[in-house]
């Protein structure tokens, strides 16, 4: 059952994936990206890593591609034309791809797809991610923030208004 | 009486020339000309002051040694011996004279500290090859007279013609240094030594076809500074050069360079009979060609330029015959009645206000009557009047040739008799031409200077008088010469008295017919349309044409084509064609730098392809 | 595992060549930083499934490290686009040819 979903959701990603890349107007790709991102996050849960799922979710769909979606809008580049065409061939790929990903999710949250597969053996909870990551990696972990850091000081430089112009 | 004085007849010359180039436009016109005319008097007086050296071995002296590496040694090395002592006071005494004159000659040309400096040169040059003991040395004088010679022919320089007239020169005498060269370098490797002495002492030991080789290379050289055939188209074109380098190059020195050259080494070419055939066949067939040119000319100095090639190749003829003395006898006397005759020439042309086309000359007698009667002296003796200097010469010649008794000898004999008669006929024709008669053109000259008359006088009594060096038996003379020459007179002529007789009977025939033939033609002349055969003799037999066409024509077309064809063509074009095919292909290159994100990003997702391909092949691919 | 290592290493690769098309082939700045994204997505899945065959907790520390630095990277690289953006007037990437030889 676990490896149906997974290549269900496999499929999913590709398929999301391959339309993004396709997609003309930005804000659409975006779109399709984060439901790729959705359907990768299923599959870290599959192969044992919830918390790495978690923050798939938070930090990549919902901070990565949420300051894309920012900068499309405040630099207003997406094609503001309307598409031809009847609207279910605009809607029907997403809503099918989130609608698929819906499907996957209550499954998991329903059903043990993960029992009796000896998921146990490289399941990572929270703790055990805890303790390895500020045990074995905490100067790492230092050494990331600082950079977080410089991106952020780096990131306010380049982008600030330079007084005097417009 | 030092020997070692001996080194200050060529010496001497070189410092005053040597003065006169580097200051001589600084001092008073008169000091400069009087140190270049003293040069060349010094070394006549010195000369003869040290003539005592000069009899039985004579003496050799050494100065330093000029170049030493391995077995090559070569010391400044002078020979004074009873051939060369004539010769260098032949050569001191008449330039001396012909100094004086070019003191009047030139006096109105401001750049004559050039002119005296390298007058003196010359002289030097020519004493060190009369002078010398080393071939390597008189290879230096040799060069020396060429390069003086060129320098001279070509004094006004400003004037193309005479410009190219010195390059001929230098160019045509230059292709007979290259044998000398050859000459020099085999006899080198033949003896271990350039010494001249050595070599003629040894030149027995080597095989006959070395000889003959050796003196064939020996004409060629001596043919290119002599103007023999086929060495000949330079003289002509030489008279562009002012009259007292005529006299003094073209008639007395540079010209007899070649004969002293085939006299100083006797010994050696003596040797191979294969050679003095060669020697007197050269010598016969120039004297031959000058004549029938000389009969031609219309400038009297052109006239007196073939008479040049033509008596110098009497003496070539002499020396084939195997006799040094006559060769040197002529040398002499022709040496001294040239030189007259040109002077005389530059005097006449100065009477005629620049004109030296004889056809427009004439009645010149009126104006000057001592140049008239200097110049029939010179006249008598080139045309071999009996008992002049120039009959006994050139009779000696002649009879050194009949005493051969060969077929050759007797056929080139015969040559040099129709040539006699030929060269009476050409002076008498020059004498009417210039002397005779009314003017045909209004001249109108200057009065002459008495430096330019006055050192003629000294000529036309040697000329005359030069019998005297060397009269035969016959009419009570010693042939002193001959006996002064010693070993070194070559071959002495053994003929029964009655043709002795005969021959100067014949030579007096020539002479005397020549005369009258030019007196009738030329007594009252009025110049006609030339012909063709005229023209074709004026023109030197076409030689300078054919010279052009077999050789500098092909030599142009060689040189273009190496030009064009190799250099242009091959050289430039691969070079072009590779900085052109590598501009192109920059030029493509180029494209691929569009400035563009997305193809560097391509480029780079290539590479890590063909990078990871390449690693995965070689895993693969045992 | 639920699936073998091979097909999860497949469809990693399929999302990585996917992401690659993306940056090469599309010439809009936002396109090409999305491209990225999904190419460093595919790496995260390569990690995680390497975490679950090996079963060591290494894998998913390293994705956790590569979220991090991807946020970063992302926020300076869209400021820069906001630059570009401000002063060219277009983020064409083709248009930005100064380099062009």
């Amino acid at each position: 059952m676990a490896t149906v979903i997974f290549y269900i959701l496999g499929f999913t990603a590709l398929a999301a994936t391959a339309l993004c890349i396709t997609r003309r107007n930005p804000v659409h790709a975006v779109i399709y990206l984060v439901n790729a991102f959705f359907a990768l996050a299923l599959i870290f849960f599959l192969l044992g890593a919830p918390l790495v799922a978690a923050w798939e979710i938070i930090i990549y769909a919902g901070a990565i591609m949420v300051l894309f979606l920012f900068i499309i809008m405040m630099l207003e580049l997406a094609p503001t034309e309307e598409l031809r065409g009847p609207g279910w061939l605009r809607w029907g790929p997403v809503v099918l791809l989130s609608a698929v990903l819906l499907g996957c999710t209550l499954l998991l949250i329903v059903a043990q797809p993960m029992a009796g597969t000896g998921e146990a053996a490289y399941y990572a909870t929270p703790r055990d991610f805890g303790y390895a990551l500020f045990d074995r990696y905490a100067l790492a972990v230092q050494i990331v923030s600082f950079q977080l850091l410089f991106a952020a000081v780096g990131a306010y430089y380049v982008g600030r208004v330079e007084r005097g112009r417009r | 009486m030092n020997a070692s004085l001996l080194f200050l007849i060529p010496l001497l010359p070189l410092a005053c020339g040597a003065a006169n180039a580097l200051f001589g436009l600084r001092l008073p016109r008169a000091v400069s000309v009087s140190l270049a005319v003293g040069g060349a008097a010094g070394s006549a007086l010195l000369t003869f002051v040290l003539w005592p050296l000069a009899t039985g071995e004579g003496t050799t002296v050494t100065l330093y040694t000029w170049l030493e590496s391995g077995t090559l040694q070569v010391p400044v090395e002078l020979l004074f011996d009873r051939l060369s002592a004539p010769m260098a006071l032949m050569v001191s005494c008449v330039s001396t004279l012909i100094h004086l004159y070019a003191v009047g000659y030139m006096k109105d040309e401001a750049d004559y500290a050039r002119f005296f400096a390298l007058l003196n040169l010359f002289v030097f040059a020519m004493l060190t090859i009369v002078l010398s003991d080393n071939l390597l040395l008189l290879f230096l004088g040799w060069e020396g007279v060429g390069f003086c010679s060129y320098a001279l022919i070509g004094y006004w320089y400003s004037e193309t013609k005479n410009a190219n007239a010195g390059r001929k020169a230098f160019l045509v005498t230059r292709v007979g240094d290259v044998f000398l060269g050859v000459a020099l370098l085999w006899l080198f490797s033949l003896f271990g030594t350039l010494s001249i002495s050595t070599v003629n002492a040894q030149a027995g030991v080597l095989p006959a076809a070395t000889l003959t080789a050796l003196t064939l290379l020996l004409l060629g050289g001596a043919c290119g500074k002599s103007a023999q055939l086929p060495l000949m188209t330079w003289l002509p074109d030489a008279m562009a050069g002012p009259t007292p380098v005529s006299a003094l190059i073209h008639a007395a020195t540079m010209v007899t360079a070649g004969v002293y050259l085939l006299c100083r080494l006797f010994p050696l070419v003596s040797l191979s009979e294969t050679g003095l055939a060669a020697i007197a066949v050269v010598g016969a067939a120039t004297a031959l060609y000058a004549a029938t040119c000389a009969l031609a000319q219309r400038e009297i100095k052109r006239v007196l330029a073939y008479s040049t090639m033509s008596q110098v190749g009497y003496m070539f003829l002499a020396v084939g015959a195997g006799s040094v003395s006559a060769a040197m006898f002529h040398l002499l006397t022709h040496a001294f009645f040239k030189a007259l005759l040109f002077m005389a020439a530059g005097c006449v042309i100065h009477l005629a206000g620049g004109e030296n086309d004889i056809h427009a000359m004439g009645g010149l007698k009126k104006r000057s009557p001592l140049l008239f009667w200097l110049f029939l002296a010179g006249a008598l003796c080139l045309a071999g009047a009996p008992l002049s200097g120039g009959f006994f010469s050139k009779d000696g010649i002649l009879l050194a040739a009949f005493a051969q008794r060969t077929p050759l000898y007797s056929l080139l004999w015969g040559i040099g008799v129709f040539t006699a008669f030929l060269t009476a006929l050409y002076t008498f024709r020059l004498l009417y031409l210039v002397f005779a008669g009314e003017p045909r053109k209004d001249l109108h000259g200057h009065a002459l200077p008495k430096t330019m008359i006055w050192p003629l006088v000294p000529l036309a009594l040697l000329g005359l008088g030069g019998g005297l060096l060397n009269l035969p038996g016959l009419l009570g003379g010693s042939s002193w010469l001959h006996h002064f020459l010693g070993p070194l007179a070559g071959e002495s002529p053994e003929v029964s008295h009655g043709l002795e007789w005969g021959l100067w009977g014949l030579a007096t025939a020539l002479f005397a017919g020549g005369a009258l033939v030019a007196r009738a033609r030329y007594r009252r002349f009025k110049p006609g349309r030339e012909g063709a055969v005229r023209r074709f003799f004026l023109g030197g037999w076409q030689a300078d044409a054919l010279v052009a066409a077999l050789i500098l024509r092909p030599f142009a077309a060689v040189a273009y084509f190496f030009w064009k064809g190799t250099d242009d063509a091959l050289i430039n074009g691969v070079l072009d064609g590779l900085a052109r095919g590598f501009q192109g292909a920059g030029e493509r290159l180029r494209t691929l730098t569009t400035g563009r994100l997305s193809n560097y990003l391509m480029a780079m997702a290539w590479g890590t392809v063909i990078f990871l391909g390449w690693f995965l092949l070689r895993t693969l691919i045992p | 595992m639920i699936v073998p290592m091979g097909h999860i290493l497949a469809f990693s690769a399929a999302l990585f060549l996917m992401g690659l098309a993306c940056v090469l082939a599309r010439r809009n700045l936002i396109m090409i930083l999305i491209g990225v994204e999904i190419m460093l997505n595919a790496v995260g899945l390569t990690l995680v499934g390497a975490s679950a065959l090996w079963q060591a907790i290494d894998g998913q520390i390293f994705v956790i490290f590569l979220m991090a630095m991807t946020s970063a990277e992302v926020a300076i690289s869209l400021a820069m686009v906001v630059y570009l953006s401000r002063r060219r007037g277009t983020i064409t990437a083709n248009d930005f040819d100064g380099m062009k030889g």
